[in-house]
């Protein structure tokens, strides 16, 4: 038993590191409604990689690792400063167009490289057990420095998010919508390799969505998606570990199961919400 | 030269009746903001596919049962609209006041849970083997007669069906993030919506991968929004949008040897991008407010 629980230990680490951060940010993204942006930048990231690998530099190479990453962090840039207030389109349709154009791509690309066509899914599945204690001291390094960045303009982060800048200044705007999505791409890159898409996925929206279900309260909701998004990411592990299944499907499962699971029994409720 | 187009021909008609319901799709989808319904109602209906491969193996296992191969995919065809069913319902209700969570974020639990599901029960031994780029991509360019007349089929009955509701349906979708109506009288025709969608999706899937029917959704709608706002006018131009890219995309897929679905999904994305500066440079005054 000892010998398993320092097994899972490193596991358990990384996805409380995981939780901690994704909670957060699922909190900002399910107020702006970009759902899917995760697996977009995902899908991104995967085709920086190709066209790295296209390039010829060698797979896990620094080479391909720095176009992967610029490639993404060129894309949601881009992202972040079309973003125009009389959209003609909303922008979850924009990211579902960056996908698709993105996955198309790939697939061009695979018939290319030779044995391409495993890159193309190949962040579909990560698989938490595998993880060091070196990737999650970095990770953590990594994300206590956006955690900070987070900390100082959090305010205006939110206040973005929520649609209600009482400012004019749309450089301004445009200026911390980009900072915030520049530190949420480098987390989902980062988060990705380790958990895989579906882990990640689930770990933004489902805590946030489950917390704004009962509360309307920002402080509130990011408590409650940290305790939901922690919790869930635990019992999934354990529960994996004793019905021996995959620990991330078991994760996402549970998680997602519990947001159906409450969002009847809110119906279910009289309709009183804090504000 | 000749030849060319006869090869071309299946495929081209059947992006053609696909583009057909997905223009007016497509609309409803970008409107009603659930962009990603198409991914995740394929992935629940290859779910109920999976279930029912899984339930017929431990029924071999233990009574030494065996169903043939036609009634099989009978029922498992049966097995992805009873789920779907069950999406249906449950996004129908979901779309309440009370839950202030967007629909989107329901569809993007339910794609993650049904992808992962389907990756617990193939491990815990369906038997199966998922080939997720055929059902990424399809196979477009091996289109039959067969499959092109029973899409036909399914298309006109399913769009005859909106069109003669077309009023409750669209006017639904129109209110649908007014956040201060009641939309209790109007839960029959979400449902409808979402059920009728749910089964033109699983047979668009067949045809043309998840991908391929995901673009065909919503570059072409999304195209139409930059130059008009009636929905007639929007479904013309969705359709004439997407028949330019597919046309162009076949021809250019059989000339350069390469799949189809990319090609057609990015000459899409370029026409998207063109129409997009066109705009911009053109109409400085624009017409329409927003959405």
């Amino acid at each position: 038993m000892i010998e398993n629980l320092l097994f899972l230990a490193t596991p358990f680490a990384a996805v409380v590191i995981l939780a901690g951060i994704l909670s957060y940010f699922g909190t900002h993204i399910l107020s702006r409604g970009i759902i899917f942006i995760d697996i977009a930048i995902a899908q991104i990231a995967a085709l920086g990689t190709m066209i790295g690998l296209l390039l010829g530099y060698p797979e896990e190479s620094f080479q391909v690792q720095l176009i992967s990453y610029t490639f993404t962090l060129l894309v949601i840039t881009l992202f972040a400063l079309t973003k125009s207030r009389k959209p003609f389109i909303p922008q979850e349709a924009v990211i579902g167009i960056i996908y698709c154009l993105g996955l198309a791509l790939a697939l061009l690309l695979a018939e290319k490289i030779p044995g391409g066509s495993n890159y193309i899914t190949k962040t579909i599945t990560g698989n938490i057990l595998w993880v060091t204690w070196g990737k999650v001291l970095k990770c953590f390094l990594l994300f206590s420095a956006i955690g900070i960045i987070h900390l100082l303009f959090g305010k205006t982060f939110k206040n973005i998010s929520l649609n209600n800048q009482n400012t004019n200044n749309l450089i301004r705007e445009k200026a911390y919508d980009l900072l915030f999505y520049l530190t949420f791409g480098i987390v989902i890159v980062k988060s990705v390799l380790i958990g895989g898409i579906f882990l990640v996925f689930i770990l933004l929206i489902a805590p946030a969505a489950t917390s704004t279900l009962f509360t309307g309260n920002w402080r509130g909701r990011i408590i409650w998606s940290w305790i939901i998004g922690i919790a869930g990411s635990i019992i999934g592990i354990l529960l994996s570990y004793s019905l021996d299944i995959s620990n991330g499907p078991a994760i996402v499962c549970l998680l997602g199961l519990f947001v159906f699971v409450l969002a009847f029994i809110r119906l279910m409720l009289p309709n009183s919400i804090s504000e | 030269m000749h030849q060319t187009f006869s090869f071309l021909l299946v495929p081209f008609l059947a992006s053609l009746v696909l583009l057909v319901i997905t223009s007016y799709f497509g609309i409803h989808v970008i409107k009603r903001e659930i962009i990603f319904i198409d991914i995740a109602l394929a992935q629940v209906a290859a779910m109920g596919g999976i279930i029912e491969v899984f339930i017929e193996n431990k029924l071999h296992n233990i009574a030494a049962f065996t169903i043939s191969p036609h009634f099989s995919e009978i029922i498992s065809y049966n097995f992805s609209l009873l789920f779907c069913l069950i999406a249906a319902i449950i996004f129908t209700y979901l779309r309440n006041p009370r839950i202030r969570v967007p629909i989107e974020a329901f569809i993007g639990i339910t794609y993650a849970v049904a992808t992962t599901a389907t990756v617990i029960i193939l491990d815990k031994g369906a038997g199966g083997d998922v080939h997720l780029h055929d059902v990424m991509t399809g196979t477009l360019l091996w289109t039959t007669w067969r499959g092109l007349f029973r899409l036909i089929l399914i298309v006109s009955i399913i769009g005859v069906f909106h069109f003669m509701f077309r009023k409750h349906f669209i006017e639904l979708t129109e209110i649908y993030h007014d956040k201060t109506k009641r939309l209790k009288q109007y839960r029959k025709w979400d449902f409808l919506f979402y059920f009728t969608f749910g089964i033109i999706i699983i047979e668009a899937i067949r045809i043309g991968g998840i991908l391929t029917i995901f673009a065909f959704l919503i570059i072409p709608a999304s195209f139409s929004a930059l130059f008009a706002k009636e929905w007639s006018r929007r479904i013309y131009l969705a359709l004439c949008a997407g028949i330019l890219s597919a046309c162009t995309g076949l021809y250019l897929s059989l000339k350069l040897d390469v799949n189809s679905s990319p090609v057609i999904i990015i000459l899409m994305g370029i026409l998207l991008v063109a129409g997009f500066f066109i705009k911009k440079l053109i109409f400085i005054r624009p017409d329409h407010k927003s959405l």
